[in-house]
């Protein structure tokens, strides 16, 4: 078992050095998210009580659009590698595959975000008590991008025609995400009801995730 | 010992291969030929569960292998025709974290003697990335002796190696097969180590 859990953590130190490898890709994700705010204020204009109404609708649509940006990287090297094949014969199942990923995607693709959301909110005029309950959001909200981006990115293994099918299946399963995570930060009062919304579609997607990643990616090397 | 019995691949309806037998046993090298197209990835593929053949089944010790993919695996050395090693990280990250990865107890030394033999030595710490075809080729097939398995299955492990690897290679194999392992390799060379063909030509 402890031969297991350390095969997990030498994983993550790959994926780790992969990704710090990668910074310039996640920089460039950062300015995306930054240049896309600055855009909208532009032409929303600066009226800082639209911003505010607007704010956190804005900055959680980019936040979703940004995520999907990375999501080629996810499972494409590592299927086109072979590496997906070496993982699962040196102990890993498919589904552990996955879920790995979809931490490793968590805490090196969404927390950067994470960590700029505060900036960002500042730019759209949102005051500190929402910032708290849109980093709250973010965290379970985000968990559940990393699971959506795992099922859509390992489905594009099927299918490697159309990339852009992937992004589209992320945006339309992300829809209740969005509206349970802004609720959160405009109805303060509700708060408990939607984190508890928010918490069972999370679940819902750790317990689907890997198991329809793993089918995925089955059939992938399958008909490779 | 790797006993395959009566393997038959369909794919879209049409027959890659049938009536394959193989028998792998201790101190045994088999040698796969075929033209381009014949199967033999196909077949090694069967032959480690990664694909699901038609027909027949693979027996690892008399178990079939599906019983406990896992516990096939421990004894399996997979050298695929394309390179694994992640090409931002060196020569030694991608040795270390292979050596890490199979549990392997191969010392610091043997690591540096691999690297002497295959001529490796001087790019040790330069990225993948930066290497020739024929220097991944040494590395991928530098995993056959770090992880210390029983049984090797290589595809195409010739491609892109000079004469003098070659030799080295081969050598290796037969030492392998000495010492009591088996090795199954699909390649268009043919380096006359082999104990047995199985040609998939029709």
């Amino acid at each position: 078992m402890i031969n297991f859990f350390s095969k997990i953590i030498i994983y993550f130190y790959r994926e780790y050095k992969t990704s710090m490898i990668g910074l310039n890709d996640l920089f460039v994700n950062l300015v995306f998210f930054f240049l896309s705010i600055f855009i909208f204020i532009f032409s929303i204009g600066s009226d800082k009580e639209i911003l505010e109404i607007t704010g956190i609708g804005i900055i959680w649509s980019l936040l979703l659009l940004s995520s999907t940006l990375s999501l080629k990287k996810y499972y494409d090297s590592d299927f086109n590698s072979g590496n997906l094949i070496m993982m699962h014969m040196n102990g890993f199942s498919y589904e552990l595959i996955a879920l790995i990923k979809v931490v490793s995607n968590f805490i090196f693709v969404q927390i950067p975000f994470l960590i700029s959301i505060p900036i960002a909110c500042l730019f759209v005029n949102i005051v500190f008590q929402k910032i708290i309950l849109m980093l709250i959001s973010f965290i379970i909200g985000s968990l559940i991008l990393s699971c959506l981006g795992s099922i859509s990115a390992s489905m594009n293994l099927l299918n490697k025609k159309n990339y852009s099918l992937g992004s589209i299946i992320v945006m339309v399963l992300s829809i209740p995400v969005i509206i349970f995570s802004v609720g959160i930060i405009n109805n303060e009062e509700s708060f408990l009801s939607l984190i508890k919304i928010l918490f069972g579609i999370l679940f819902i997607f750790i317990a689907i995730t890997p198991w329809f990643s793993a089918i995925c990616i089955r059939l992938a090397i399958q008909n490779n | 010992m790797l006993l395959a019995n009566n393997l038959q691949f369909k794919r879209q309806g049409l027959t890659i291969f049938e009536n394959i037998n193989v028998a792998a046993n201790p101190g045994k090298i088999i040698l796969i030929k075929g033209n381009n197209g014949s199967g033999k990835t196909t077949l090694l593929k069967t032959l480690l569960n990664i694909l699901e053949p038609a027909e027949g089944d693979v027996f690892w010790f008399g178990k079939n292998i599906k019983t406990d993919i896992f516990k096939f695996y421990i004894n399996t050395c997979y050298i695929m025709d394309k390179p694994t090693s992640n090409r931002d990280m060196s020569i030694l990250e991608n040795i270390y974290f292979w050596k890490k990865f199979s549990k392997s107890t191969i010392s610091d030394q043997e690591i540096i003697r691999i690297l002497n033999v295959l001529n490796l030595q001087n790019y040790a710490k330069q990225k993948i990335k930066f290497l020739s075809l024929g220097e991944i080729k040494k590395l991928e097939l530098s995993r056959i002796i770090i992880e210390q398995k029983k049984l090797w299955i290589l595809d195409e492990p010739f491609s892109n190696l000079d004469s003098n690897s070659i030799d080295i290679i081969s050598k290796t194999f037969i030492d392998h097969s000495k010492n009591g392992g088996s090795v199954v390799f699909a390649s268009h060379y043919n380096p006359n180590i082999h104990n047995e063909i199985i040609s998939l030509d029709k």
